[in-house]
């Protein structure tokens, strides 16, 4: 789902649940203001039933007439009360309840009525006592009724807050849960995914342009970004691959002033056989100029051989990890240096230890490495110097080490934290600074390490480690390690 | 009249072998070496009239060698053999009084006509 519908959907989760809560406190305040009404409505109509049932025992222990009067007076406040309130009551206690308290007020009104009366015409004792009996009554059931309301309004009201207060409370925790299951729900997947493009940002940033698999990539805004960074991993490594190329190119530059040296002889050796063979032909025997010619043949498989090197070289390859001899792909590498060293008056001393495990690598890239090595060996050296190659197995950590030692001048101890740098160069103008940054990339991508060594005046020495191949059924497999 | 001898000292084989084949037939007498070590040791038991070396080899160096033998034995005619020519290499070998300086590669005839004149007596190339 898109981010932004996402969002939209949460706000309108959000507002919803507050348009509930909102719409459960109005009804349940009206609720509760009606109710209170009605308290203060039954209130006063039962202060009124009292100063009735006052002035009733009065009239009926000093026959004072003024009393019955203000009976009648209460009572037509009490109808007038009710009849003002009507709606305000039914809407408090419901219909059944206020025609009840209607009844018993008309009930009590006619007994006092009749009580007025019978005073008049003179009625027998017992009748009296009989109507007062009946007076009595009546006003004892109307105050008791009022008073029964009262009581289980005031509980109502009670009741109303407490639910209240529990819905409130529901409603709350209703959005709390709402609030946290949607965080998970809406925004996990982001979150995850936000590590996601951290992660790649990250590695792209130490120089591994590993892409984010398209099967994880969300179909929104990030899956967007995501494939952004893809897209910018696929162009970062093709600039990459091309500024590798661009060193190898230098390096051919270098590599070529020696092999052009290097067909000198083998040149040179057809043309001395080719004049000699001229001039002599007349006097020499057959075998002889069979020989010259199988001489004239194996200098052409020199020439080859030092073309089809070059070639190897200079090719630009996919990248192709396979499982080699360390040792051979150095003394490969030396063949195509061998005329650099030859032109620099730099001796070599290989000291390669036999019987090395194999290691899971890019044969291009790590002879471009070892070349960038050697090369900066020779312009760190004066003639004379002395390169040394040496392979170690380091059996505890599974690795194999290549040491690259010259004799040259040292690189100063505040250079060597940013030797590896892109575009650092202690050589001026002469160096792009690229070359030890790229075989360092180029190391990492193997999973190895890169490290240096160097004193000022006495040399320099480059340490790679990588890692040794372990095959599927001795192990977990190197495949996944390193490939990209 | 003697034999004129030449020395050629060359890490590789067929200049030697060919320079001797040529040369021979001409009269003269060739020794060919791989290495200058031996070759300055026979230089030391028996004189030359030229020597013919390369620059670039493993031992010592055609410079030095040049060096050694125009110290040690002036008469002897000294000419340089290389794959390796260039400006500064041949400015070097003629501010060392080499003889003649010949980039590969070489022309016999050339070689002959240059180891002629010097034996009758030609000034080097300016």
């Amino acid at each position: 789902m898109k981010l932004v519908y996402k969002i939209i959907l949460a706000n309108t989760l959000g507002i919803i649940i507050i348009i509930l809560i909102s719409v459960f406190s109005y009804h349940e305040f009206n609720m509760l203001k009606a109710k209170l009404s009605f308290v203060e409505i039954a209130d006063t109509l039962n202060a009124s039933f009292l100063k009735m049932r006052l002035a009733e025992k009065n009239y009926f222990l000093y026959k004072d007439v003024s009393s019955l009067q203000l009976i009648k007076a209460e009572i037509r406040r009490s109808k007038d009360m009710t009849g003002g309130m009507k709606r305000k009551i039914i809407v408090a206690v419901g219909h059944e309840n206020f025609t009840g308290l209607v009844r018993r007020l008309d009930h009590y009104a006619e007994e006092i009525d009749k009580i007025g009366t019978s005073d008049k015409i003179g009625i027998s004792g017992q009748d009296i006592k009989n109507r007062q009996l009946s007076v009595r009554e009546a006003g004892r059931d109307l105050k008791l009724f009022s008073g029964s309301m009262v009581r289980l309004e005031r509980k109502k009201v009670n009741g109303i807050i407490s639910a209240s207060l529990d819905g409130l409370l529901y409603f709350f925790s209703l959005a709390i849960l709402v609030a946290i299951m949607g965080t998970y729900l809406f925004f996990s997947n982001m979150f995850r995914n936000l590590s996601r493009i951290e992660r790649a940002t990250n590695s792209i940033s130490k120089g591994n342009f590993n892409k984010i698999a398209e099967w994880k990539m969300p179909n929104n805004e990030l899956g967007s970004v995501m494939r952004a960074i893809n897209s910018m991993c696929d162009e970062l490594q093709t600039r990459h691959e091309k500024l590798i190329q661009s060193r190898k190119l230098a390096s051919i530059g270098i590599l070529t002033a020696g092999v052009a040296h290097e067909l000198g002889n083998p040149l040179n050796n057809i043309s001395m056989v080719a004049q000699t063979f001229l001039e002599l032909y007349d006097d020499l025997p057959d075998e002889e100029r069979l020989e010259y010619m199988e001489t004239v043949l194996q200098e052409c498989g020199r020439i080859k051989d030092i073309v089809k090197n070059l070639l190897d070289f200079s090719k630009p390859k996919d990248t192709e990890f396979r499982v080699l001899d360390i040792n051979a792909i150095i003394k490969k590498t030396l063949k195509l240096v061998r005329n650099m060293i030859n032109v620099a008056g730099i001796k070599t001393e290989l000291d390669l230890q036999e019987k090395l495990p194999e290691v899971f690598i890019d044969e291009d890239k790590i002879q471009g490495v070892l070349v960038n090595l050697i090369n900066n060996a020779i312009q760190a050296m004066s003639a004379k110097g002395t390169l040394f190659i040496r392979t170690i197995r380091q059996e505890k950590e599974d690795k194999v080490i290549i040491e690259i030692e010259d004799t040259g001048k040292g690189i100063p101890p505040e250079f060597l934290s940013n030797i590896f740098d892109p575009f650092f160069s202690t050589k001026g103008t002469e160096g792009t600074g690229l070359g030890l940054s790229i075989s360092y990339g180029i190391i990492k991508r193997h999973n190895g390490k890169i490290r240096v060594k160097s004193k000022v005046g006495v040399g320099t020495t480059f340490i790679i480690e990588l890692p040794v191949y372990i095959s599927k059924e001795e192990g977990d497999g190197c495949e996944e390690d390193h490939g990209d | 009249m003697d034999a004129k001898k030449i020395m050629v000292i060359d890490d590789e084989n067929i200049v030697g072998k060919m320079i001797k084949a040529t040369f021979e037939r001409d009269g003269y007498v060739v020794e060919k070496f791989l290495n200058a070590k031996p070759a300055l040791e026979r230089l030391r038991e028996q004189k030359f009239d030229v020597v013919i070396t390369d620059l670039k080899m493993r031992d010592v160096d055609g410079m030095e060698v040049l060096k050694i033998v125009k110290k040690e034995f002036p008469a002897t005619k000294v000419i340089m053999i290389t794959a390796f020519a260039n400006m500064d290499t041949s400015v070097e070998a003629f501010r060392k009084k080499a003889d003649d300086f010949f980039p590969k590669p070489v022309k016999i005839s050339d070689l002959k006509a240059r180891i002629k004149g010097l034996l009758e007596g030609e000034e080097r190339p300016a």
